[in-house]
Parts: C-alpha cells; sequence; structure tokens
C-alpha cells in the first residue's frame, strides 16, 4: 500500500493532516474557525442583533463627551482640581498615555509578551520627528551661530512625518524583537528593559546625530493645509493636539479591536496561553510574535510624533524606564487585553495624580499604596476582558485546591 | 582601534574594577535569583531594599556613631560592623515587609503573575517616596516622619581613607578594594552554606524545585518565602554598605534604581532562580561594564551590560547556568 503512494501524496497527506490541525486549535479556543471569515468574524461582535443600533450610538456619543472635556472649563465655573483634569494639557496628556496603553496592550495583553521597554518606541517615534522635520539640524545651527537664524517652512510636513515615524517605528520593532523570539516571560522582560536603556543611552551620547543630553529643540508643530482647510496647532496648551490625538485613539481602538477578533487575535491567544500547543497546530509564532511587537511599536511611534510635535523640544531624560512602567501599570490596571481596561487605566494613571496636585509631596505615596491595594483586591484588573476573566476562573480553581493541599499538610 | 587600545591597556585595573562592582550586583542579585527560585516573581521592589541600606547607613554613622571624618585603629573596624549589621538587618525587615504586604495577600489569592510585578511596582514608589518625605518637617496619619533622609541625597560620611595597599600586575588594589571583595565573598559562602546545608535551605530548595510536593512533605511554605525574602534583603543590606563605601555615593531616596536593574539582568545573565548563576552572572557583568567603559568611554558601560545580556541570551535562553525553564 505504502509503497505505491509517491512522495507527493505524502505531501499532500502532511498538508490535509496540518489543515485538520489547524481547524481543531481554532475549535480549542471555541471560536469558529474561518479560512475567509477574517472581516465577517469582526463584524459580528460590532454588530450583534441585539446592540445593532444602540453601539454605534453609543460610541458617538463616548467620542462627542471626550471630545467636550477640554471646553467645559470655559463654559462652567469648576473647582481646582475639575479644572486641572480637563485643561488641555493634561487631557493631551491622557490621550497620548492612552495610545501607548493600547499599543502595550497589544503585546502584553493580547500576545502575552512583557515588555518592559515599550517608552523605546516612543524615543523613536519623538527622535524619527525631530530628525525628519529637520528641527536637529536646525537646533544645531541656532546653538553654533551668532545671531538670528532664519526658521526655515516645515509645518505641511506633519502626515509625512508621521508614517515615516510609523515605517521607522515598525522596523525597530522588528529588529528588536527578533532576538527576543526564544525568550520567555521574565527573560524577555529583562531584555526588553534593556533595549529601552540602550536607546535612551544612545540617544545621550549619540551627540552627532541626537545632540545628546540637551536634545533637540524647535520641532515645528502640526499643521494641515489641504485646500480650504487650514488648522494650525499653536503652544502646549492648545485643546487641538487633545482632539489629534483623541482622533488616533479612536482609530486605534478600531483597528485594534478588528485585529483581536481576526484570525491574528486568535493567534496571540493561543500564542499566550502555550506557545509550543500553539506552534504545533501550526499557527506561525514567530510572524505573529513580530507582528505583535511591530503593531505596539507603530502605535508608541505615532503617539511619539505627536508628543515632539506638541512638546516642542526632546532630549533623552523623558525615555526612562519608569514611563515603560508607568505605560505597563495602565495596561495591567485596567485589565490585560481589554481595551476599555486600557482607556481607564490611562484615564486613572494620568488624571489621579493631577487631581492630587494639592498634595504634591505625597501623591506618588499613595499612589504606590493604591497600586497595591487594587492589586489585591482587582488581580485581573478594573475592566478585565471577558476572555481573560474565563481563563482566570480556571487559575483560581488550581490555587484553591493547590491551598488545600496546602492545609492538609 | 582606540577601544582594543585601551581595553589591552586598562586590562588589569578594570579588571578589578570589575570584581568590585561585580562582587556587589553578584550580592543584590541573589535577592532576586532566590525570591524568583521560591515564587516565580520579578521582586521589582528590591531595589528599595537595597535603597533602605544605604540611608540606614547613613544614620548610623552620622547620629549613632557620630562619625565625622576618616577613622583609624580599633574604632574602623567596630563602626563598619556596627554599620553593616544595622544596614543588613533593616533591609531584610524591609525586604519580609514588602513579602507581607506587598506580595502574600495577591499569593493567597492566586492572583496572575504579572498583577505581582504590578503590585512590586507599587511598594517600591511607596518605599521610594516614604523615604523622600523623611525630612522631619513632614506627617503621616498624624505622626511626623523622623528625619532620616529627605528629598535631596546626603553625603554618607567617610568612614575609611583610600590607601593603596599592593599593586597587581599594575592595578593599585586599595583597602576598600579589598573590604569590599572580601566581605562579598565571605557573604557568598555563608549564603551558600546556609542554602545547601540547613534544615531550612533544604526547605528552600525544596520549594523552588516543586512547591506542592515540598508542602506535601512537611515544608511550611510560608516560612520559607519569608526566610528567603529576608535573607535576600540581608544581601541587599550589605550590598548597599559595600557600595556606598567603595564609590564614596550618598544616601538618596532613588539610589537603588540602576544598581537594581543590573543586578536584575545578571541574576537573568547566570539562569534566574539560580544561586551560583547570580554570582556568575554578577560579576561577569561587572567586568563587561568596567571592561565596556574601557572602550568607548563609561557613558557606554550600560549600553556593554545589555548587549552582552542579550547575545547571551540568544544563545542560551535559560541563562548561563539556568537549565530548565518552567512552565
Amino acid at each position: 500500500m505504502t509503497g505505491e503512494r509517491g512522495p507527493v501524496s505524502l505531501r499532500k497527506r502532511v498538508r490535509d493532516a496540518r489543515a485538520t490541525l489547524k481547524r481543531q486549535a481554532g475549535a480549542a479556543l471555541r471560536v469558529p474557525f474561518r479560512p475567509l471569515g477574517k472581516g465577517r468574524d469582526a463584524a459580528r461582535g460590532w454588530l450583534e442583533p441585539r446592540r445593532r443600533w444602540a453601539f454605534p450610538l453609543l460610541a458617538v456619543a463616548a467620542i462627542a463627551v471626550a471630545a467636550v472635556l477640554p471646553l467645559l472649563n470655559t463654559w462652567f465655573e469648576l473647582p481646582d482640581w475639575a479644572r486641572r483634569a480637563t485643561s488641555g494639557a493634561a487631557l493631551a496628556r491622557v490621550g497620548l498615555f492612552a495610545l501607548f496603553a493600547l499599543g502595550l496592550n497589544v503585546v502584553v495583553g493580547f500576545a502575552g509578551l512583557l515588555d518592559l521597554g515599550y517608552v523605546a518606541f516612543w524615543a523613536i517615534g519623538s527622535y524619527t520627528a525631530a530628525l525628519v522635520s529637520g528641527a536637529a539640524e536646525y537646533s544645531t545651527l541656532v546653538r553654533t551661530t551668532e545671531g538670528v537664524v532664519p526658521r526655515p517652512e516645515w509645518e505641511m510636513w506633519m502626515w509625512v512625518i508621521i508614517l515615516v515615524a510609523l515605517a521607522v517605528a515598525v522596523i525597530a520593532g522588528i529588529l528588536l524583537g527578533s532576538p527576543t523570539l526564544r525568550l520567555r516571560g521574565d527573560y524577555l522582560a529583562i531584555v526588553t528593559l534593556g533595549f529601552g536603556e540602550i536607546i535612551r543611552v544612545t540617544a545621550n551620547n549619540l551627540e552627532s546625530i541626537t545632540l545628546g543630553p540637551r536634545g533637540i529643540a524647535s520641532i515645528p508643530h502640526p499643521a494641515i493645509e489641504v485646500g480650504p482647510i487650514n488648522i494650525q496647532w499653536g503652544t502646549l496648551l492648545d485643546n487641538k493636539y487633545y482632539w489629534l490625538l483623541l482622533f488616533f485613539v479612536v482609530v486605534w481602538i478600531v483597528a485594534i479591536t478588528l485585529l483581536d477578533r481576526s484570525r491574528i487575535g486568535r493567534a496571540w491567544v493561543a500564542i499566550r496561553e502555550d506557545e509550543v500547543a500553539a506552534a504545533a497546530m501550526g499557527v506561525p509564532v514567530v510572524r505573529m510574535k513580530l507582528t505583535a511587537f511591530a503593531i505596539g511599536a507603530c502605535t508608541a511611534g505615532v503617539g511619539g510624533v505627536i508628543y515632539a510635535q506638541q512638546i516642542n523640544s526632546i532630549s533623552p531624560g523623558t525615555f526612562t524606564i519608569i514611563q515603560s512602567i508607568l505605560i505597563l501599570t495602565m495596561v495591567v490596571i485596567g485589565g490585560m487585553g481589554s481595551i476599555p481596561g486600557a482607556l481607564l487605566g490611562s484615564v486613572l494613571i494620568v488624571l489621579v495624580p493631577e487631581i492630587f496636585r494639592g498634595f504634591q509631596e505625597y501623591r506618588f505615596f499613595y499612589f504606590g499604596i493604591a497600586l497595591i491595594v487594587i492589586m489585591i483586591f482587582r488581580p485581573q484588573g478594573l475592566l478585565p476582558s471577558k476572555r481573560r476573566k474565563a481563563e482566570l476562573k480556571g487559575a483560581v480553581v488550581e490555587e484553591q485546591l493547590y491551598d488545600a493541599g496546602t492545609a492538609g499538610a | 582601534m582606540n577601544c582594543l587600545h585601551n581595553v589591552v591597556g586598562q586590562f588589569w585595573g578594570q579588571t578589578r574594577n570589575g570584581l568590585v562592582l561585580g562582587s556587589i550586583y553578584a550580592m543584590i542579585a541573589l535577592g532576586y535569583t532566590m525570591v524568583y527560585g521560591v515564587l516565580q516573581l520579578i521582586n521589582f521592589a528590591h531595589s528599595e531594599v537595597f535603597m533602605v541600606s544605604t540611608v540606614v547607613l547613613l544614620h548610623v554613622f552620622s547620629e549613632w556613631f557620630g562619625v565625622t571624618g576618616p577613622l583609624g585603629g580599633a574604632a574602623l573596624p567596630l563602626v563598619l560592623l556596627g554599620g553593616l549589621a544595622a544596614a543588613m538587618l533593616a533591609s531584610g525587615i524591609t525586604a519580609v515587609t514588602i513579602e507581607r504586604f506587598a506580595y502574600r495577600p495577591l499569593r493567597k489569592r492566586g492572583a496572575p503573575r504579572l498583577s505581582f510585578l504590578i503590585s512590586a511596582i507599587g511598594a517600591s514608589l511607596t518605599i521610594q517616596y516614604l523615604f523622600s518625605l523623611m525630612d522631619g518637617r513632614h506627617s503621616l496619619l498624624f505622626f511626623t516622619l523622623p528625619n532620616l533622609m529627605g528629598n535631596t541625597p546626603r553625603k554618607v560620611p567617610t568612614v575609611m581613607e583610600s590607601q593603596s595597599l599592593f599593586s597587581v600586575f599594575g592595578a593599585r588594589i586599595t583597602n576598600k578594594n579589598l573590604l569590599v571583595v572580601g566581605v562579598a565573598i565571605l557573604m557568598l559562602l555563608l549564603l551558600d552554606t546556609f542554602v545547601q546545608r540547613t534544615r531550612l535551605g533544604r526547605g528552600i530548595r525544596a520549594v523552588a524545585q516543586d512547591p506542592e510536593t515540598a508542602s506535601m512533605m512537611g515544608v511550611n511554605i510560608d516560612k520559607v518565602v519569608v526566610t528567603t525574602f529576608f535573607l535576600g534583603g540581608l544581601m541587599a543590606g550589605a550590598a548597599g554598605v559595600l557600595f556606598v563605601i567603595q564609590i564614596g555615593a550618598s544616601a538618596f531616596w532613588a539610589i537603588g534604581f540602576l544598581p537594581g536593574i543590573k543586578a536584575f539582568a545578571a541574576a537573568v545573565l547566570g539562569g534566574i532562580g539560580n544561586i551560583r548563576g547570580a554570582m556568575l552572572g554578577g560579576l561577569l557583568l561587572g567586568m563587561v561594564e568596567a571592561h565596556g567603559a574601557a572602550c568607548a568611554g563609561s557613558q557606554w558601560g550600560t549600553v556593554f551590560s545589555f548587549a552582552v545580556l542579550v547575545g547571551v541570551l540568544m544563545i542560551r535562553p535559560s541563562g548561563i547556568l539556568g537549565e530548565r525553564v518552567r512552565a
């Protein structure tokens, strides 16, 4: 029998077996496997019959409420803390960190890759903006020549800069991601942390390109001038930065939700839960991990560009590990793998210290205690994703069994 | 070419620096690796355990012993020993406190692993900012905080004058170098003996291997965990004292951060969870940093450390001495 079958049919049998395994992998995740169904699957969640009409309405309402926040100040007499929390600068910070939290959530929450060096991609985005826009040359000229240096015109380049930064960040994500592919859990954590430090120290020491610890100044503010549309972004305090960031946050929420519900999203779950099993089932582990890194990186890259354009001058001192840790805290406090969680986490972690500015010196002390207390009472985060919640229940049962064993001993 | 020239030219001097720095990293790394071995968690608050030791050392030297300048004769070893003992004890207690409030409640609830990390970051922030408030002017819940640290670095009085004793291949060895390496070797030997020879040490190894079976065999897991944290704290405390004495660092509430992440890198380099791996990793990392600094300037030292870490992990994904990856 077997002698009659040539190597060709053997190959076919392997292919069939692999297809079966893939189907089973899909079934194992309790998500129907649809080879053609990327879009259909994604659309289904959004247009579930029972909230087909409610969801878009709610979404529009939420965006509208978020958009008017910085104007409340001018319409009403607000108490001091509320005015601080709804100022354009504070909200822009929330928007920036919401974008970062969404991006890191893809890496840590969806794909389960513990990244402690996320700030590296923020730095790469910001430095790309500074270098591409010509601000680096201009800063050097200003510092080396006497008298007034004429400012070149750059403003219309905003979208090009964002695209370039996106590309650079994706490449950086793949470059920094690829050496870590074999590493797991905590080994990955320290290596990514190391990359974050390497990028910062390099930015600090490579005077010829990054201008060293003094950083790059005079990065142009963004502007849109297309036909009749003419929007100019002003200084740091301009509300329009918040709206720009809000726009990107909304775009990213939609894109990431679709990704999470696509085949890529399911592959990430499989890798997160059991990498070996996922590989055995035919999930392209390497490609999926790199995809997660690249998506996380380009999110931070875009955020980095807008940050640089808003803040006008950047220096390596901004891109410390503390920032990576803060972003990770947002993701975990909100609930890993949960998009509403990432948003809530960024709002809390940026605004709470802002609101309690009156307690200036005490606020980080209480912030630390709050982190511990939240983790004790809601270890799964404040708004956990449904998928994760189901997994956590399993973990608790295991732990109870384990405790029963300990008590008996 | 300049790099090679410098490395060769300063070889023995930098090797000495690397050994001194490496033995300090190794002692901090032990705290990370032991806790990881027992609980599989990164104790991110360990750098604060190190920091506490520098603050306590400052207090003991300047308040208890009233040191103002370098000491000599019989007073020096007594003051050093007193400072070392107090700082180690304080760090040990800090480590146990962190375990009690930031980790044990999560452990009892079976929290996912990343929430331990966030809780550790919370503990780290709490301790740092608590010390930054300790300038005698702030109060917390009706208690005025003692005047220990405050927001700015405080110089720890120099108790020991640096003297070069002899030289090896042209590298001058000072009394401080000898003290650091000597104390480090002593501590590492004591710890290794404790873990390998005593009953409690056997408990630690048993829990690291298989907590469930160990608990069924009558090992008290909580006791083992507390012991592990305490031992790690003692080591970090001793490291803090040596760090201050060697480089004349000031006590500061944010001082723990850099030595902390480097020691963590050292623990991972040696194979996290492996005690001898942490010692090896610490020494190796210290060496790389010292020679890297000779090659490209001291500001690039960190880059060399992490580059070597990445390189080693690409070849051996679980560290130099780490054999198994636990699920």
